[in-house]
């Protein structure tokens, strides 16, 4: 892995901000929707953020193909002591950017995720929804 | 597995328990007594719980068998991540609206929990000594997974899987198990291959809500400020327990997991928002990356 990976993990909440950005485009969301997928193409933007370490600005091109990101290029500005920080302590795993398959096409026995959230939190979510849409 | 299914709803998830044979109404109606007791000591959602009645008296209150472990491993993990994940998260959870009532109604600003110390445990009993809510959730729906794997093994199944919602526990096996994309349910982003062991993920996107000032929530929060933490996507453990793996997968959230693989065997999965991912060497995985 290079300090690339590293810094990109570093600076997961502007390239969160982003995701948020791409999927509010490519959906009317209600103000209460749950991130969707997003639509195909290629997505551009800049970030900046503040860590302890000082400001920092991150560069992310993604690409998403049927609603999955296949893609992800990160630029980041500088990378600080705490991001070398976690660049070692990464080192320890494998690291890679994620391709999504579709669990269609997969033999398993059961899932593991969020998909299966509790009825009382998507129906509060519906009836915000609801007073949104009055 | 192929095998008996029996699916219910509880605990705000669905559960799939998988057996070899199709269970009495016997066992059924033990596992449903069990959930129910679990429930009514720590559920936060109900005012006739435990829990509630420690938030509102300040204790001491016993919280039952299942108490010890539960507590000490959340104080564990308290300590090691030095207070960023805590069981008295739960009323920094209540001011961005994620109580009882499911008001999903955010007080301006954030309220970071109450030190781990203010949570006295003795045995079973919990006192409190500083005004607090207890919330058990990043562990207690894999401990009570546990629990239901315990009593179907001791009822003569010696193989099944107990699955809440997408964290499990699997008696003989191995099981194939896909790791849902957080941005994505039809799609996985890597297959784990357990036997004999627990899986269990932590991924706050499909539990979002927006606060009345436009701040996007959801309820994996560091306790030091009562935020929602916004570097991580997804996390998932691999662990001999699910009540391990459950608190792991939240841990995971809030200390890079070089941290935690010196206290605890398992193996572990993390993807950032961005879209990369990192996992330990040993995760019994094939990552799509």
């Amino acid at each position: 892995m290079n300090g690339r990976t590293a810094a990109a993990t570093a600076l997961g909440v502007a390239a969160l901000g982003l995701l948020a950005g791409c999927t509010s485009t490519a959906q009317a969301a209600p103000a209460a929707s749950p991130a969707g997928p997003a639509k195909d193409g290629t997505y551009r933007a800049t970030g900046d953020y503040d860590t302890p370490g000082g400001p920092e600005s991150v560069d992310v091109t993604l690409t998403v193909r049927s609603g999955v990101v296949t893609a992800v290029h990160v630029t980041g500005s500088h990378i600080t002591p705490n991001a070398q920080h976690y660049q070692a302590a990464f080192e320890s795993g494998i690291s890679g950017v994620v391709v999504g398959k579709r669990l269609a096409g997969l033999s398993v026995g059961a899932v593991s995720g969020s998909s299966l959230t509790g009825q009382g939190f998507d129906q509060a979510l519906d009836s915000i929804r609801v007073e949104a849409a009055k | 597995m192929t095998g008996a299914v029996t699916a219910f709803d509880a605990i705000g998830t669905r559960w799939r328990i998988t057996t070899g044979r199709v269970l009495t109404a016997d066992e059924r109606a033990a596992v449903d007594d069990l959930v129910e007791e679990y429930d009514r000591t720590f559920s936060r959602f109900r005012a006739d719980s435990a829990v509630a009645r420690l938030a509102a008296t300040g204790g001491p209150v016993d919280l039952g068998r299942s108490a010890p472990a539960l507590l000490g491993l959340l104080q564990r993990l308290a300590a090691l991540t030095r207070g960023a994940m805590t069981p008295l998260i739960g009323g920094s959870l209540e001011h961005l609206g994620y109580d009882a009532g499911y008001r999903l109604a955010a007080a301006p600003g954030y309220r970071a929990a109450p030190p781990i110390e203010s949570l006295h445990v003795d045995g079973s009993t919990a006192t409190l000594t500083a005004p607090a809510v207890l919330d058990v959730g990043a562990a207690g729906k894999g401990q009570l997974v546990d629990l239901v794997l315990a009593l179907l093994q001791g009822a003569g199944h010696t193989t099944c899987t107990v699955d809440a919602g997408g964290d499990l526990r699997i008696a003989g096996g191995p099981v194939r198990v896909a790791l849902e994309h957080p941005f994505d349910p039809d799609a996985a982003i890597g297959v784990v291959t357990v036997a004999d062991a627990a899986v269990a993920g932590s991924a706050p996107n499909r539990r979002r809500w927006t606060s009345p000032d436009g701040r996007r929530l959801h309820h994996v929060l560091d306790g030091r400020t009562g935020e929602p933490v916004d570097t991580v996507a997804a996390t998932w453990a691999v662990a001999g327990t699910a009540m391990l793996a459950d608190a792991l997968a939240t841990a995971l959230f809030l200390v890079p997991p070089e941290e935690l693989e010196p206290e605890f065997d398992f193996t572990w999965l993390r993807m950032a928002t961005d879209g990369r991912a990192h996992w330990s060497p040993r995760l019994p995985a094939e990552v799509f990356a």
